[in-house]
Formats: structure tokens, sequence, C-alpha cells
């Protein structure tokens, strides 16, 4: 019988660096090749075994990467515990990764502080037509302060590893509810906040 | 009309005019090609920005070149008028264009169908693009950048405009701008209803809708507030073009151009069973949560007295056969309840599939655009019958409905209007079963 902790996790990025792809692998263990641009934001869920006592259940917004949803991105990541923001390592430098450190930037400016964030480099099993090096990756994360990772939504390669990690970062007593952004509607709803149940 | 001064211009709309003899809204050109019988050729959809940028082709195929030429000859010599439709004979096809600054909507059809056919077409997609991109955001846009490409802002959603093209050629009800809801047992969509009504907090929740199947169950909307069918239709073909919408919960913005073109309404998506989604509409970008709460109880109560499982097996009992009626000579009708603005139609059978199909729906096409003096005619009319080789065709308006039938050429005239008489009787049967009536405001 282990006690199960509720946290809001987004992602973010680029159109097409393999957002969704990530998450169906973690969620349903599914890949495809040919997987349709999300529109909006897909709610899904998932519960991880962190020890014999503990359960974390992820609750993921899959974002739009597409440039006419940026507007909307801070429904989705201010509540959130976790980020996760994916770049496509088989892209030169200046795209998708450029955009990841904007995501970075715009989190730190408008998520809660205390957000763990994970910067991912998807598509590891191409390495051989890497265009991004690892080691740029790293730099930027260790200088921010972020989790990262490389990993293969196709292979699975890293999936489930990237989760676990982020889920060890969370911090397990039920944080404290967070003060709302300005001009945000305050619908003070018990569910808002991570619940914990004895199951 | 108003034309440019330049005398490279005169030339342009004088050499349109003789090579191709423009026809404007005003001219009918009914019953053209209503005999031909030939396969017709896919038509071509196409947007462009006023910069003459292409957004949107619906197929790829070398006449994208050409008809940009032409295309800016149209574009040059109405520029300066007003966003009424025009249509031009070229050959075989009639080119039929719109302006919606700052977009340019064209399609080439040799199918010999109405010149409004189009235009409802090329509406269809422009309302479309709008669900995608609002007007606000469309103006924005080509404001700081005349020559703004707009391909980019509609990237990933090209299968949307594909699939409501696809859609509009057979689908009558793209023409009649109604519905053609889920044929059930009206007892089984009452009790559907019920289980839908929100609680009073939901302010904002605009519409409530429960879908089988990609087809409307019931609908239920706030007093004070109708629902444009061509909504509607872009609502269901999203759904239709993404199956990922239904296969996890989604939250997704959309405009609704009728309801209000210049911003988002956000739609909650949750598929309940592998057939049966549930659509939430709200004016509040912030709902997800109340509304995700929500639904767990509207899926409780669908669960109970098996109204989730009934539903599931209506949807194989959708279609129906003409034969139904048992009218011998009967081929295929289309009924419109024009107070519930609902159409119902008997699945096509042979020898209407193929080119027979192309040709029965242009037909029925004439005897609508007849009906409602589309081509400017001096009146509309309330009957009128038409007979090729292959069958005669009947449009009849009455207060209550539209009715488009096709029979054997063999009947006699008399006994054509009876057959119509039949089918009017048995909708008047069917009506409860076919149509949303009475769907509960809240
Ligand atoms: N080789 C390879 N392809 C991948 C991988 N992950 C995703 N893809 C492919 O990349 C394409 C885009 O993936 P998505 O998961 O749809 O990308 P997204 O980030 O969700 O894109 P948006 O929804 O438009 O924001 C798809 O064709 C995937 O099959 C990966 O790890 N390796
Ligand atoms: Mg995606």
């Amino acid at each position: 019988m282990s006690r199960t902790t509720s946290f809001k996790l987004v992602l973010l990025g680029e159109s097409a660096v393999g957002k969704s792809s990530l998450v169906l692998r973690f969620v349903r263990n599914e890949f495809s090749d040919f997987r349709e641009s999300t529109i909006g934001a897909a709610f899904l869920t998932q519960t991880v075994e962190l020890n014999e006592t503990t359960s974390i259940k992820f609750e993921i917004w899959d974002t739009a990467g597409q440039e006419r949803y940026k507007s909307l991105a801070p429904i989705y990541f201010r509540n959130s515990n976790a980020a996760v923001i994916v770049y496509d390592i088989t892209q030169p430098p200046d795209t998708s990764f450029e955009k990841a450190k904007s995501w970075v930037k715009e989190l730190q400016r408008q998520a809660d502080p205390s957000i763990v964030i994970m910067l991912v480099g998807n598509k590891l099993d191409m390495e051989s037509s890497r265009k991004t090096p690892r080691e740029l990756g790293e730099r930027f994360a260790e200088e921010e302060g972020l989790l990262f990772t490389e990993a293969s939504a196709k292979s699975g390669d890293g999936v489930e590893e990237l989760f676990m990690e982020i889920a060890k970062k969370l911090p397990l007593a039920p944080p404290p509810q967070r003060t709302l952004a300005k001009g945000v509607k305050v619908q003070g709803k018990a569910e808002e906040t991570p619940s914990a149940c004895n199951c | 009309m108003v034309i440019g001064s330049g005398s490279a211009r005169m030339g342009l709309r004088d050499l349109v005019k003789r090579s191709s003899g423009i026809s404007r809204s005003g001219e009918t050109s009914r019953a053209r090609t209503v005999s031909i019988s030939r396969r017709r050729l896919s038509r071509q959809y196409y947007i462009l920005t006023h910069a003459g940028k292409l957004v949107f082709a619906s197929g790829e195929n070398e006449q994208v070149q050409s008809l940009m030429g032409v295309a800016q000859a149209l574009v040059s010599i109405y520029a300066a008028e007003d966003d009424r439709p025009r249509s031009i004979i070229r050959g075989k096809s009639r080119i039929s264009f719109l302006l919606k600054a700052p977009l340019y909507l064209f399609c080439v059809s040799d199918w010999g169908e109405p010149e409004h056919v189009l235009r409802t077409h090329l509406e269809y997609i422009h309302l479309q693009v709008l669900s995608i991109v609002t007007s606000t955001q469309l103006a924005k846009a080509f404001q700081r950048r005349s020559n703004f490409d707009l391909s980019r802002l509609l990237e990933g959603t090209e299968h949307f405009l594909h699939t409501l093209i696809k859609r509009a050629q057979h689908d009558f009800s793209y023409l009649t701008s109604s519905l053609e809801p889920l044929r059930m047992a009206p007892s089984l969509r009452e009790a559907a209803a019920a289980a839908l009504m929100p609680p009073a907090k939901f302010r904002d929740l605009l519409y409530v809708l429960l879908i089988a199947s990609g087809r409307i169950v019931t609908l239920l909307r706030p007093r004070k507030h109708s629902i444009h069918p061509s909504d509607l239709h872009l609502l269901l073909n999203t759904l239709a073009a993404s199956p990922t919408l239904t296969s996890s919960e989604t939250w997704i913005p959309i405009c609704f151009p009728k309801f209000n073109p210049a911003g988002y309404v956000h739609a909650y998506i949750s598929p309940v069973t592998e057939d049966i989604t549930l659509v939430f509409i709200s004016a509040d970008r912030e709902a997800f949560n109340d509304l995700q709460g929500w639904k767990d109880i509207v899926v409780e109560k669908l669960a109970r007295d098996q109204t989730l499982s009934r539903i599931s097996q209506a949807i194989p009992l959708h279609s129906y056969s003409v034969s139904a009626v048992s009218l011998p000579g009967l081929y295929h009708f289309i009924y419109k309840s024009r107070q519930s603005i609902q159409i119902t139609a008997p699945s096509w059978e042979p020898p209407y599939d193929g080119a027979a199909r192309d040709r029965l729906i242009t037909l029925y096409q004439h005897l609508h655009d007849s009906l409602h003096a589309k081509a400017g005619q001096a009146e509309p009319l309330r009957l009128v019958y038409v007979k090729t080789q292959h069958e005669a065709c009947l449009g009849w308006m009455t207060k209550p409905f539209e009715l488009y039938m096709a029979v054997s050429p063999h009947l006699s005239k008399a006994a054509v209007v009876s057959a119509a008489n039949a089918v009017a009787t048995f909708m008047s049967k069917e009506e409860a079963r076919v149509f949303i009536k009475d769907a509960p405001v809240f």
C-alpha cells in the first residue's frame, strides 16, 4: 500500500521535436512514425512508483508547439510543478534548441519559482544525424540549474528514466498553495493543489 | 463595377472577358450539363493571400501555375469591388472565387454545378481557416507584414481543410447549412440530454455536445445563444480530421466564426468510449479543471440505465435504405426540416456511387438553386422537376420541409407527385427518430 501524490507536469518545445511521442511512450508505451501535430493541448496521466511507500501521479499537459498556440502556454505551465522542455538533437542548435532556451527563460520569468525543469534532447536514436552536440545542452542546463538528459521516444531510451528523475526531485510533502499570478481568475479549488490520498 | 484606370488593366479585363465569358452572379446556367454522366474530376481549391502567396492547394497539380495567372487577373480586375463572389467559365471548368480580405479563395470545377455551390464551399473553407486563426489574428498578422506567410500559422492543419473539402463534396448538410444527427429512439436522445444538463455554476459554458461516431446525439445550449450549424460543421470536421483528439482528453482553442469571428472559445474534448465523445465548449480558457470534474459526473449518469451502450448500439443502425419507404421507383431522397434545420437521407446505394452519385448530387444542387433562387432568378420556385435519361428529380419546398427526390424516369408525373407525398408522410412519422427535437436549453 503506497501513498500517491499528484503533480502537474507540462511539456514545452517547438513543433515536431517529439513531445507527444515522449508522453505516449511514457504513458502507453506507444510510438508512431506518423504522429499528427497536437492542437491545443492533450491531458494525460501516469503513475510511477518511487519506492515501496510512495507513488507519484503525473498529470501531464502535452502542449502544441505550433506558433499560433504560443499565447496560450501560460494556462498550462502556470500551475505546473514540473516542466519538460524538449528539443530535437538532429536539428542545428539555432532552431529547436534555441527555442528550448527561450522556453526556459519564459518559465523563469513566469512560472512558479519552485518548478522543476528538465531539458531533453530527443531523437537520440538518430545519433548519426546529430546536429546539436550533447555538450551544448549539458552546459546550458548546468548554467541554469536544470535537469538534463537525452532520450529517444522511438527506441524508448531514457524516457521512463527522465520522468523518474523528475519524480525524485519533486517535494513529497504537498507543496503549499501557490499564490496565483496577477489577473488570473482565482478558483480556489482543492484539486488545484497536488493531493495526497491513502489508498 | 469599378475598374482601375490603367489601360493595361482594361486590356486584361477584356481579355478575360473575351476568352472565357464572365458569368456574374445574376446569370443562371441552369441545367447546363445535367445529363452528362462522365466521371467528374476532383474539384481544386486554393487559398491565396492578397499579396499572391499560395496558402493552400487541395491537390498537388500542374494547374496551380496557370491558375495563378488567372487568379491575379481576376484579383486585379475586382480588387476595388466588394467581396461578392464571381466566377468565370473557362473551357469546361468554372472558376469561382471569393474575396475575403486578406485572403482570396478559388475553386476550379468541371461538375457543372450552380455557382452558389462553389461559393458555399469557399465560404466554408474560409470559416475553417478562421476557426484556426481568428479574424483578429489574421488582420494583425497582415497589418504587420502585407506579404505575411499565412501557411506558417496554419501549419499542421492542412488535413482540416482536406477533410472539410472531402465531406462537402457529397454531404448536403453543408449546402443546406443544416445538421444530420445520429438516428435513434427519441427516448434515448432525451435520456442523454438529461445527463448533460450542466450545473448552474458554469457561467461561461456555451455548448454541450454528445457525439457518436462523428454525429451529434444531442446538443444543449444556453437560452440566450443559438448555435449556427456551420460552426458545428467546423467542430465536427476538426474532430473528424484529428483522430488523436478522440483518443485522449484535450483542451483546444477554436474560433466559431458565426458566434464570434474575433476570438477563441475553448473546447474540452473527452473520449468516453471508442465511438462516443463528449464536448464542452466554454468561453473561459481556465475552465478545464472544472469541466473535467463535471465530465466524471456526466459519464456516470450516462452509464446508468445503459444509455451509453444503447447509443453505441444505435451507431450501426444510423443508415437506412431507401427501401424503408417501400415505394417502387423511388431511388433516393434528401429531406430537410426547415424548422429544426436538420436533414436526413437514406444511404447511397447502387447505382449511386462514383459518377452516378456525383451526377445526382449535382442535380439536387440545381433543384436547390431553383428553390432558393440562388442564381438571382426572379422568384424562388415551390416545385422543380428535372428529367434525365437516368432519373427524374423533384425539388419541393413547403413551409415545414424541403424535399429533393430521385425516382425512375419512367414514372408518370402524377406518380412522381404521389411519390413525393409518400416520402413526406413517411418522414412525418420518422422525424422524431432522425431529428433532435426540443433539445434542452440551460
Ligand atoms: N527518429 C525519431 N523520431 C521521433 C522521435 N520522437 C518523435 N519522432 C517523430 O517526430 C515527429 C514529431 O513528433 P511529435 O511527437 O508529434 O512532436 P511534437 O513535439 O508533439 O509536435 P507538436 O505536437 O506539433 O508540438 C513524428 O513524426 C515522430 O514520429 C524519436 O525519438 N526518434
Ligand atoms: Mg504533439
